[in-house]
């Protein structure tokens, strides 16, 4: 199975404390799973080290068959793989728009260089950019907000604006960390119709979520991650019906 | 040319010499562990010391040991107003590290003019003389000044470990310099800490710096130089790691005096530039201890001065 | 009237230099005060090309904006790879240690300073054409500098220094863009150097030290950082502002430090009685309201 997110055998250890024990989890295309597991089960730090932001001691990460072991944050979101953060990270000093546009991938208007020698290419693609902004912000619910600075936003908004810029990227995979933590109303169903269109563009989705119902509504297969580990993958309702995982769940 | 006497009396001398750099370097290590603050400003603690040394001894020509007590009670004082009307009116009003950092930094330079200003720019020393007497033990030249700057600067070191081992203040310095809002969460008092870390440096500062201005001269910038030198060995001794701060500022002291061997000595004041370039380029983290205890109990880096997120 | 042909060009080169290390520092978010060591370079390398390499001094200006760009490169590689936080100490010892060797080589002039460096154009054209040049060319590094604070690399680095690993989780080489300021920063400083080395004709290391630092970033601090016009009406209120001293007829012993402590001392009293400058830009000087996570971010060590 070459294609979509594959990790193999990552493991990481921070002093004494083992954060990913050997884990092995495939996402194909198209697939939307769910990452359960109790606080501190390694779920965030999975996707530190997936995303490149925390470098791993062993084991490989693939996406649609290119090993992406050993590459930069950066040279990974490239590559097709995207991010949202449990603590948002939006940056605070742009409108709702411009953070998008950060995200956009391919950007000649961001470069130096083409700046100051091209300036047609940097007004095409500045006005692409800014178009594809506004499909993304129209998708999600947001088009109205786009001039908005961040502050007038609501929590929930303010989570749809990070998955809205992590869409910018035009993603092979999305790892979204926590989308529902803090989010009520509106913000539920853009988000679920959002990821289920990407999912059927043919992106591999992994979801971390407490939210059971939500989980359950949008995952078509779930992991249950514990102590750094995958102890069970099935289908969500199984998942939660296991008693030892429940255990697990709740025990800690 | 190069008999084992004369390399054994570089390595005495520049051991002798490294005394006051591994204090400076030691103080600047605690105040960056413990109040995370990136303190140019002992330059300004250090200036202060010196001319009030050189104004009790050299000017106005008392004994030693008033000039000694003088060069104490300066470096306590400035410390005190650094960290009361700076550093404490700074974090209250969450000022970023760079806002902090320009702030040491401005006032190490607003001291060393001021200092241009009364005293004048040429150099001067805390006694008339740099001329200590000399006798020879074993074939090697140790003078007067030799034993005493050793044995005040290891007796501070015990001190030092002592205190953060022992006493309940110092134990407080290690717990916020872990961190700062469990140790108050713990009923430590993080201001209280702050400022008695500012105190113990200070006071370590102003000891250092008489020593090295009873052997060398002292120009209002060269504090600035110096503190440098003491940056570059907190950075190659590990950030937040005294003792490897004070071990590498040995080093580095011996590493400049020896290159009278192989260097004109106009350009030995060169070496310590490529030293502070070498470090940030090779040993940015300090030579690498085998734990990494920081990350793991999830202390927020970020918060720690000048480091940000380390980006691993 | 050769007097305000001096002060008029003083304050263009200020504000070359303001606006360039606003740039680096305010608008980039680089800690550096090293700004005057690449205004050196550009100065020495155009002045040395000039009188001793026998290039055109219109084509060693450039040049010395070039070797400034490029020294910075050496720089800001290796103190970036590891964090932006290296970049202020390394260029500390970069300024002081390029200073030490200019001080102790020969053919740099020494100590002593470097002279008989050739003037841009002959006594018949004069100084007001090289003042109204200067002026033109701080006027379009201002606007260059605006100009890109405003498109989309602006944007970017806004962003970055928001929050820099969001930055890169976007597929934004962070590296690069602190790489392209600091070189452009440092590349218009080397054309004020340039400039000024041949309309004076005289060099001395010490014009270039840490005292220059100290000026430049109160020309930032008491202008307005992170403003476009903050770091003209500095340079232009302080290049005027010494001026003013001077006619007070002091000894060179107590005019130099007594600059030295105007400098200092307004970046002191604006730091905590008027943060943000004379031309405010905002809450500039915050530093995050909640402290933020470890690198791994969101308790990756906490598990």
């Amino acid at each position: 199975m070459p294609d979509g997110l594959e990790v193999r055998g990552l493991c990481k250890r921070f002093g004494g404390i083992v954060v990913a024990d050997a884990i092995d989890l495939a996402i194909p295309p198209g697939r939307i799973l769910g990452l359960i597991g109790p606080n501190g089960a390694g779920k965030t730090s999975f996707f530190n080290l997936v995303a490149g932001v925390v470098r791993p001691d062993a084991g490989r990460v693939a996406l649609d068959g290119r090993d992406l072991s050993g590459l930069a944050a950066f040279r990974r979101a490239r590559l097709g793989l995207s991010r949202t953060w449990q603590n948002l990270r939006l940056f605070a000093s742009l409108t709702v728009l411009d953070n998008l546009l950060i995200g956009t991938r391919r950007y000649p208007a961001e470069r130096l260089a083409a700046l100051l020698l091209r300036p047609r290419l940097v007004r095409q693609s500045d006005a692409a950019a800014r178009r594809r902004a506004f499909e993304v912000l129209e998708r999600v619910g947001l088009a109205a907000f786009a001039h908005s600075e961040l502050g007038r936003l609501s929590f929930g908004q303010q989570k749809l604006v990070g998955v809205a810029r992590a869409l910018m990227n035009d993603p092979r995979c999305l790892l979204l960390d926590e989308p529902m933590a803090g989010v009520e109303g509106a913000a539920y169903g853009s988000i679920q119709s959002a990821v289920r269109a990407l999912a059927r563009d043919g992106v591999a989705v992994c979801v971390v979520e407490h939210n059971v119902a939500f989980i359950r509504d949008l995952c078509d297969e779930g992991a249950f991650m514990f102590a750094g580990r995958v102890l069970a993958r099935g289908s969500i309702a199984d998942l939660i019906a296991d008693p030892r995982l429940t255990e697990l769940y709740f025990g800690t | 040319m190069l008999s084992p006497i004369i390399l054994l009396q570089i390595v005495w001398t520049s051991l002798a010499t490294s005394s006051c750099f591994v204090l400076f370097a030691v103080a600047f290590a605690l105040v960056l562990k413990v109040n995370r603050v990136f303190n140019f400003a002992q330059a300004a603690t250090m200036t202060v010391a010196f001319y009030a040394a050189f104004a009790v001894s050299g000017r106005a020509e008392l004994p030693g040991w008033a000039g000694f007590l003088a060069a104490i009670a300066a470096s306590l004082l400035m410390s005190l107003l650094l960290e009361v009307f700076g550093f404490r009116v700074l974090r209250r009003r969450r000022a970023s590290s760079m806002f902090v950092f320009i702030f040491t930094l401005v006032v190490a330079e607003f001291v060393a003019y001021l200092a241009m200003l009364v005293f004048g720019t040429w150099p001067a020393t805390v006694f008339p003389s740099l001329f200590w007497p000399v006798s020879i033990v074993g074939g090697i030249a140790v003078s007067e000044w030799d034993i005493p700057a050793l044995g005040a600067t290891l007796t501070t070191l015990a001190v030092l470990f002592g205190v953060l081992r022992l006493t309940r203040t110092g134990q407080s310095m290690v717990a916020v310099a872990d961190n700062p809002d469990l140790a108050e969460f713990y009923g430590i008092a993080k201001e209280r800490t702050y400022l008695a870390a500012m105190l113990i440096a200070g006071a370590i500062t102003g000891l250092a710096m008489f020593l090295y201005g009873t052997r060398s001269q002292v120009q209002p910038t060269s504090a600035i130089e110096l503190l440098l030198f003491a940056i570059a060995a907190t950075i190659i001794g590990g950030i937040g790691n005294l003792w490897g701060a004070a071990l590498t500022a040995a080093i580095l002291g011996l590493c400049q005096n020896a290159s009278v061997l192989f260097l004109p000595s106009e350009w030995q004041g060169f070496l310590l530039y490529a030293f502070l370039f070498l470090a940030i380029v090779f040993f940015p983290q300090g030579i690498r201890l085998p734990q990494r205890r920081r990350l793991a109990r999830g202390i927020p880096a970020a918060v720690v001065g000048l480091h940000g997120p380390m980006g691993e | 009237m050769e007097y305000l042909y001096t002060i008029l060009m003083l304050m263009a080169l200020s504000v070359i230099l303001a606006a360039s290390f606003n740039f680096v520092i305010g608008y980039g978010g680089l800690i550096s005060i090293a700004h005057p060591v690449f205004y050196a370079i550009g100065a020495y390398v155009s002045a040395l090309l000039a009188r001793d390499a026998g290039v055109p001094v219109a084509l060693a200006i450039p040049l010395g904006a070039v070797a400034a760009l490029l020294a910075s490169l050496l720089v800001a590689v290796p103190a970036l790879r590891i964090s932006g936080d290296y970049l202020l100490i390394a260029s500390i010892g970069f300024q002081l240690g390029v200073l030490e060797a200019i001080k102790n080589m020969t053919w740099t002039g020494g100590a002593g300073g470097l002279t008989d460096i050739p003037a841009l154009f002959g006594r018949s054209t004069g100084h007001a054409v090289y003042v109204a040049l200067a002026i033109v060319l701080a006027a379009g590094s201002v606007l260059l500098l605006r100009g890109i604070t405003r498109s989309a690399y602006g944007r970017a680095m806004s962003a970055l220094r928001d929050d820099e690993l969001a930055f890169a989780a976007l597929g934004r080489n962070a590296m690069m863009i602190k790489l392209g300021v600091f070189a452009l920063g440092a590349g218009l400083a080397g054309l004020a150097g340039g400039l000024y080395a041949h309309y004076f004709r005289f060099l001395a290391p010490d014009q270039f030290d840490i005292l220059q630092s100290a000026a430049l970033l109160t020309i930032v601090v008491v202008g307005g950082m992170r403003t476009v016009w903050g770091p003209v009406v500095g340079a232009v209120v302080l290049q005027a502002l010494p001026q003013a001293i001077t006619f007070l007829d002091l000894p060179p012993s107590v005019l130099g430090p007594l600059q030295g402590i105007l400098f200092t001392g307004l970046v002191l009293v604006f730091m905590f009685v008027r943060p943000a400058g004379l031309i405010a830009a905002g809450d500039l000087w915050r530093g995050a309201a909640v402290p933020d996570a470890t690198a791994g971010g969101d308790g990756a060590g906490r598990a």
